[in-house]
């Protein structure tokens, strides 16, 4: 996770709140949240190379496959959740969307942009994009269900998913006016805080 | 590496749970490696049942070395380059210290069956006094597997400033009810042999030994589990020329009646019968209105917690209860899920991830 996007995340998560992170990777975010802002927190992660480096960290980290085990964690008094760049490598996305609003009063949800120019023009192009946030082949993608801002924002609105705060990053992973104005075609990744 | 193997004497009276008091005990223990001049790089790794202070390293004349040899030692694991482990024969046990076939207890009384009843909570608190003994303020970590964790888990609860980490190894919070049955009829095997005399064999100068021997070969099975049995023995015939006994056919028969003759030949009756009453009971959520989550909330350690998907004897189920309580209870805890090859057994032994984990974790900081 780059400097803006955790900058981002820092902000939106209040001081000594209990948060869960779905898919942690390295604990980094987590590591850094409970220096600066006190807060308790887990990582739900499967893969045992990035289990390692959280507990290398001193992250609390659970091994679980988090399409089976979302709905574990209700009733823990979480008060976040992070999904950060995982919501597409899910099976049942949607279901694990209304999964996390029950597990935490409050979601950060981070996103690749399928709808970005670039990765539009690859498409022209008769060839599966690739970009600095979708970079693996077609072949060797975690991602099952990629979508566009557009997409995205329309389930929330279907499922009733208030979209709180949400931030558009162009590539560069910084918060440009272009890609505030023209999210679904400039932005290549978006933040949302759904409450 | 260094090693030490001394007995160390306490003569202050021990209370134990059960009210009954000890005069003095001793406790039979090994260290590796060096302990700082800060006394900061102490290791305490808690035996499993059976197990004992011989945890590391080859002595002269032995087949096998100590029981978690493949993860304690030079450059290893639990390194004892860079930290001093203790290991200790827990009392009740029959590897030196003070048990029921003690000969040298300090009374009479306490000999054979008359033997006080012991918990895990005995366990810590005699550990601590060890830990006093060589002048160890803070473990960096206490480790065990199977019973060895349950005195971790336990020594979180009990002295929560100090420990600073706490690896809860195939273990539980409290036994399953069927690993009670299967303790149960363990225990009723030994009971039932013509030797055992309720307990008091030792002064008839017998042992029952044909008991211990069917009890362990039971335990044994729960211990490994199906696909490793079938892997290693498959259907395989056991060699004539090796059979331990005329009436084995098959290689894990024989396996089973070797290990079990070997068990019997070096463990107490009494000694087997106490160790798995202290695990049947354990349940340190009892105090705690029977609420695991507010047990938990009293440690200020950082627990790691790994299962093996192989083990039906503390399925990982129960790992995962211990890992869901310290969510809610909000203190530090990692869970991890390893396949391990051996069953229950897996603990023992070393592979890549698991070596990983539990070394990332001790090295780690805060």
């Amino acid at each position: 996770m780059d400097n803006t996007l955790q900058q981002i995340v820092l902000n939106w998560i209040p001081s000594q709140s209990k948060v869960i992170d779905f898919g942690c990777g390295d604990g980094v975010l987590l590591k850094m949240l409970s220096e600066q802002k006190s807060i308790t927190g887990y990582g739900v992660e499967n893969d045992p190379d990035k289990i390692n480096a959280c507990i290398i960290n001193g992250v609390s980290v659970i091994q679980q496959d988090i399409d089976a085990g979302i709905h574990n964690y209700k009733g823990m008094g979480f008060d976040v959740a992070v999904m950060a760049s995982s919501i597409q490598c899910l099976r049942k996305p949607r279901d694990a969307m209304k999964n996390i609003l029950k597990v935490a009063n409050e979601c950060v949800i981070t996103l690749p942009n399928f709808g970005n120019w670039e990765l539009r023009l690859g498409i022209l192009n008769g060839k599966m994009p690739s970009s600095a946030q979708l970079p693996a082949k077609w072949y060797e993608t975690k991602n099952l269900h990629l979508c566009t801002i557009t997409d995205f924002e329309e389930l929330c609105c279907e499922e009733s998913f208030v979209i709180k705060k949400q931030v558009y990053l162009n590539r560069k992973g910084k918060s440009s006016w272009l890609a505030n104005r023209l999210p679904n075609l400039f932005a290549a990744q978006a933040v949302y805080l759904i409450g | 590496m260094k090693v030490n193997t001394k007995k160390v004497s306490f003569v202050e009276p021990l209370t134990l749970q059960s009210g009954e008091v000890l005069h003095g005990f001793d406790l039979m223990t090994e260290t590796y490696g060096e302990l700082s001049d800060a006394k900061d790089n102490a290791v305490l790794v808690c035996h499993a049942f059976s197990g004992n202070h011989h945890a590391a390293g080859k002595k002269d004349g032995e087949k096998k070395p100590g029981w978690w040899d493949e993860l304690i030692g030079d450059g290893k694991t639990i390194d004892t380059k860079k930290f001093f482990v203790v290991a200790l024969n827990n009392i009740g046990g029959c590897h030196g210290s003070t048990g029921p076939a003690n000969t040298e207890n300090k009374l009479k009384q306490h000999n054979g069956a008359n033997f006080p009843e012991v918990s895990v909570s005995d366990w810590v608190k005699t550990q601590k006094l060890l830990a006093d003994h060589f002048g160890i303020d803070c473990w960096e970590m206490v480790a065990g597997g199977s019973l060895g964790g349950m005195q971790a888990l336990q020594w979180g609860i009990s002295y929560p400033d100090k420990v600073k980490k706490v690896a809860i190894i195939a273990a539980s919070s409290k036994i399953s009810t069927q690993n009670i049955a299967l303790n149960e009829v363990a225990r009723e095997i030994i009971r039932k042999d013509e030797n055992f005399h309720n307990g008091d064999y030792l002064s008839k100068d017998v042992s029952p030994k044909k008991g211990l021997k069917a009890a362990r070969m039971l335990g044994h099975i729960t211990y490994l589990s199906e696909s490793n049995m079938r892997k290693r023995f498959g259907r395989r015939l056991q060699d004539p020329e090796n059979k331990i006994d005329a009436d084995v056919n098959y290689e894990v028969e024989n396996y089973l009646q070797y290990k079990g003759e070997q068990f019997a030949n070096t463990f107490d009756a009494n000694s087997y019968i106490l160790m798995t009453k202290a695990m049947d009971s354990f349940d340190p959520a009892k105090d705690f209105d029977n609420d695991l989550v507010k047990c938990l909330k009293t440690i200020q350690a950082k627990l790691l917690i790994i299962s093996f998907d192989s083990d039906w004897l503390f399925p990982k189920e129960y790992g995962v209860e211990i890992q869901m309580s310290a969510i809610k209870a909000g203190i530090n805890s990692s869970y991890i899920e390893l396949e391990g090859d051996y069953g229950h057994d897996s603990f023992l032994f070393y592979s890549e991830q698991y070596s990983a984990a539990l070394k990332n974790f001790l090295n780690s900081n805060g």
